[in-house]
C-alpha cells in the first residue's frame, strides 16, 4: 500500500470518528436504563424498560427545555457485563444518569460504577447496602428498606393470624435474601416467633421439591419465601403441589405483585400473603392515571417492576425541576430530602442515606370465587412506612462528591 | 431418616426428567456427532405446546400425546430443512446452527406464548398427594416418575431389540460402515434427531405442571442435559440414564443437609467423575 492511499485511509477514519466525538458532547441529557434482557431477570428488564419509557414519554422526552435521550443496555443480570457495559454508555454515550439494574446484587457492583464515574444512580432492590454500609453521594434507593418490609409483612401477617408462631423460611441466597431474613427475624423476636428452619437456596433454583419436603418436615405454621420473580412462582407452586397450601399460610414477603401472581393459577394462590413494593390498585391520582394508561398499552396492569422504574425516573425528574439544572451535584443536592406527592402518595428521600420513604403493601390473595375478574388478585390489606430505627442505619457518612 | 427418603423420592423424579432429556440428547450427539444447542429450547416447546394443546382440546392426556409428537415433528424438519445441509460444511457449522437456532426459538416462544411465565395444574385426577407412610408425596410427581421410567425403557428396548435400534446404534460406533453396508445414513441422522427431540419435547411437558412454564426454562436445562451426556459418556445411553439419576438424587440428598450448595453440586459430580473416567461413567472415547 502506497503512503498516500494510507493518508487517505486515515483521514477517511478521522472524518468518521469526529461526529462520534461531538455526539458524545451532547445539548441532550443522557438517561441510561440499564435493563436486564437476557440472565435470571430477562423477563424483568422490558419491563422496567416500559417504565421507564412512559415516565420519560410523559414529558415529551424533554426536562427544563432540554431534550433526553434515552437509552438502554442489557447488563445481563450479572455483574461483569453490567458494569461493563454502564461505563461503555457512560464514557461512550455520555450517560449521566442512570436508573437500574433489577438484581440487587449486580446494582451494589453498579452503585460502584456511579460513584468512580460521577454519575447519578437510581435503583429499586431489596439489599440494603445500597443506602446502608456502601451508601455514597451517587446512588439512591427507591424501594422500602428491608425493615420496612419485613415490619409490615410481619406485624399485618400476625395481627391477621396470631397463632401462626412457627415460621419457616426459604431465602434466596444473596444480598436481598439477606437483608430482608435479617430483618424478618428482628421482627419476628417482637411477636415472639420461632423459626424452625431457614433454608437458603441460589438465585435460578427451578428445583424446589427438595425444599418443600424439608419445610414440611419441620412442620410450620406458616412458610415464608424471601425470594423473588422465577424463584418465587416455582416456590410457591411446589408448595402447593406437595399440599402445604392451601391449608397452610404461605407468604412472598417481597414479591412484584402482578408479575409474580399472574403467573399462578388461582388455586395455587388460595392462602398467599404478599409484601409488595407496589400494588396497582394504590390509591393516589398519580397511580390510578399510571395503571390507566399502562393496562391500555400492554392489556395487564404494572407490577412492582415497570412502576418502579416509572417512580425512579419521575423522582429523578422532580429532582430536575427543584435543580433547575442538568449538572449531576446539583441535581443529587435537590433530591436530597426531596419531598414529593407521587406514585405512592407521601415519598421523601433521605438526605442522610438517600434512602426514600415510602410505604410498603402487605396484601392477601383473593380466593377464585371472590374474584371480579382474572386480575383482581388481592387485597390492599395493610400498608407499612416504619423507617429504619437509628440503631440498625449502617449509613454513617454520605460523603461528598 | 424420613426426610431422606423423601429427598431421594425427589432426587428419583427429577433424575427420571434429566434422563430423559440426556438420552435424547446423547441420540443426537452420538449419531450426529454435533452437540445440539436446540435441546433446551425443544424441551421449552415441548411444555408450550402442552398447554396450548391442552388449552385447545381441553383433554391434558392428549396433550401429553400430541405435543412431543409436535416436537419430533419440529426435531425432523430442524434436521431435515437445516442441519443435513450442513453436514460437507463441517462441524464448527452445525455447532452454529443449532447455537443460533435455540437463540430464534427462545425468541419465537416470547412471540408466541409472551415473556411473562405461564401456571399450568396438573390433571384433576394427579392433584393432590398420598402418604406414603414416611412422606406425603404429590400424585403427579409419582406419575412423572411411572411414565419417565416407561418412556426410559421403551427407548432402551427400542435401541437394544429392534433392527432399527441396532443400525441406530451402529451409527454411532461407525458411520462410515453403517453407509458402505448400504443403509441411508440420512434417513438415520433424521429419524435420531426427532426421536431425541421428542424425548426433550415430552420431558418438557412432563415438566410443565411441576415447574411452569417461562421461556427461559430450556436454557436451565439444556446446562443441565450437557452435564449428563458428558458424565455419562458422549454417545451412550446407559450411560445418560444412570447419569441423570446419579444427579437428581445428589442434587435432592444435598439439598436436605446444604440447600446453598443444590445447583453446584450437579457440576460438583460432573468434575469429580470427569477427574477419575474422563471417559464418562460408562463412556469408551
Amino acid at each position: 500500500m502506497k503512503r498516500r492511499e494510507i493518508l487517505k485511509i486515515g483521514a477517511a477514519a478521522a472524518s468518521l470518528g469526529f461526529p462520534a466525538i461531538i455526539r458524545a458532547q451532547p445539548k441532550e441529557i443522557v438517561m441510561l436504563g440499564l435493563w436486564d434482557q437476557t440472565g435470571a431477570f430477562a423477563d424483568v428488564g422490558p419491563l422496567n424498560d416500559r417504565g421507564m419509557r412512559m415516565a420519560l414519554e410523559e414529558r415529551g422526552m424533554k426536562v427544563l427545555g432540554q431534550p433526553i435521550k434515552y437509552i438502554t443496555r442489557d447488563g445481563a443480570t450479572q455483574a461483569g457485563t453490567s458494569t461493563r457495559r454502564a461505563e461503555e454508555a457512560i464514557d461512550g454515550e455520555g450517560a449521566r444518569f442512570m436508573i437500574g439494574p433489577w438484581s440487587s446484587g449486580v446494582a451494589l457492583a453498579v452503585s460502584e460504577v456511579a460513584k468512580r464515574k460521577k454519575v447519578l444512580h437510581f435503583f429499586s432492590g431489596g439489599t440494603e447496602d445500597i443506602s446502608g454500609a456502601r451508601c455514597h453521594r451517587y446512588s439512591f434507593q427507591w424501594a422500602a428498606s428491608p425493615y420496612t418490609a419485613a415490619k409490615t409483612v410481619v406485624d399485618n401477617f400476625m395481627k391477621a393470624n396470631p397463632k401462626a408462631k412457627r415460621w419457616h423460611l426459604l431465602v434466596a441466597d444473596y444480598a436481598f435474601g439477606w437483608s430482608v431474613e435479617k430483618y424478618i427475624k428482628e421482627v419476628g423476636k417482637t411477636h415472639g416467633l420461632e423459626f424452625v428452619g431457614a433454608d437458603r437456596h441460589p438465585l435460578g433454583e427451578r428445583e424446589f421439591s427438595n425444599y418443600v419436603q424439608k419445610a414440611a418436615a419441620n412442620k410450620p405454621d406458616v412458610v415464608a419465601m424471601i425470594n423473588f420473580g422465577g424463584d418465587a412462582v416455582a416456590g410457591a407452586r411446589e408448595i402447593f403441589n406437595f399440599g402445604l397450601t392451601p391449608k397452610l399460610p404461605l407468604i412472598m414477603c417481597w414479591s412484584s405483585g402482578v408479575e409474580e401472581l399472574i403467573q399462578l393459577a388461582p388455586e395455587i394462590r388460595e392462602n398467599l400473603w404478599v409484601g409488595s413494593n407496589f400494588y396497582y390498585t394504590a390509591d393516589t391520582p398519580v397511580a390510578k392515571e399510571f395503571v390507566k394508561n399502562y393496562r391500555a398499552k400492554f392489556g395487564t396492569p404494572p407490577g412492582y417492576a415497570p412502576s418502579a422504574a416509572y417512580s425512579m425516573t419521575r423522582l429523578m425528574l422532580a429532582g430536575f425541576d427543584k435543580a433547575k439544572s442538568s449538572e449531576v451535584e446539583a441535581v443529587i443536592k435537590a433530591l436530597e430530602g426531596i419531598e414529593v406527592n407521587d406514585l405512592l402518595g407521601r415519598m421523601r428521600v433521605e438526605p442522610a442515606t438517600h434512602q426514600t420513604l415510602r410505604p410498603y403493601f402487605f396484601l392477601r390473595c383473593k380466593p377464585k370465587k371472590a374474584m371480579k375478574e382474572e386480575l383482581d388478585f388481592a387485597d390492599v390489606i395493610a400498608t407499612g412506612d416504619s423507617p429504619l430505627p437509628k440503631e440498625y442505619a449502617a449509613c454513617k457518612d454520605i460523603g461528598g462528591f | 431418616m424420613n426426610l431422606l427418603l423423601g429427598q431421594i423420592l425427589n432426587g428419583i423424579a427429577t433424575g427420571m426428567l434429566y434422563a430423559l432429556m440426556g438420552l435424547g440428547l446423547s441420540l443426537i450427539t452420538g449419531v450426529l456427532n454435533i452437540p445440539n444447542f436446540a435441546h433446551g429450547a425443544l424441551f421449552a416447546i415441548g411444555a408450550y405446546f402442552l398447554v396450548s394443546v391442552v388449552g385447545l382440546l381441553g383433554n391434558f392426556w392428549l396433550g401429553l400425546l400430541v405435543a412431543p409428537i409436535g416436537v419430533a415433528l419440529l426435531g425432523l424438519l430442524i434436521e431435515y430443512a437445516g442441519v443435513r445441509r450442513l453436514y460437507a460444511a463441517g462441524h464448527d457449522y452445525q455447532l452454529l446452527f443449532t447455537f443460533g437456532l435455540a437463540l430464534i426459538l427462545n425468541e419465537l416462544i416470547i412471540v408466541i406464548w409472551g415473556p411473562v411465565g405461564i401456571s399450568h395444574l396438573p390433571p384433576a385426577i394427579l392433584r393432590g398427594g398420598v402418604d406414603l407412610g414416611f412422606t406425603f408425596y404429590p400424585k403427579y410427581r409419582l406419575f412423572v416418575m411411572a411414565m419417565a421410567g416407561l418412556l426410559v425403557v421403551a427407548t432402551w428396548l427400542f435401541l437394544e431389540k429392534t433392527r432399527y435400534g441396532a443400525i441406530m446404534r451402529a451409527g454411532i460406533e461407525n458411520k462410515e460402515m453403517v453407509s458402505l453396508l448400504g443403509i441411508d445414513i440420512h434417513w438415520l441422522f433424521t429419524v435420531a434427531f426427532a426421536l431425541g427431540a421428542y424425548l426433550a419435547g415430552i420431558a418438557g411437558a412432563l415438566t410443565a405442571p411441576i415447574r411452569g412454564l417461562s421461556p427461559g426454562m430450556g436454557v436451565d436445562m439444556l446446562g443441565i442435559a450437557f452435564v449428563v451426556v458428558a458424565l455419562g459418556g458422549l454417545g451412550n445411553l446407559l450411560g445418560a440414564i444412570a447419569a441423570g439419576l446419579l444427579i437428581g438424587v445428589a442434587q435432592a440428598v444435598v439439598a436436605a443437609y446444604w440447600t446453598e450448595a443444590s445447583t453446584a453440586v450437579i457440576f460438583a459430580v460432573m468434575a469429580a467423575v470427569l477427574l477419575v473416567r474422563p471417559q464418562g461413567l460408562f463412556g469408551i472415547r
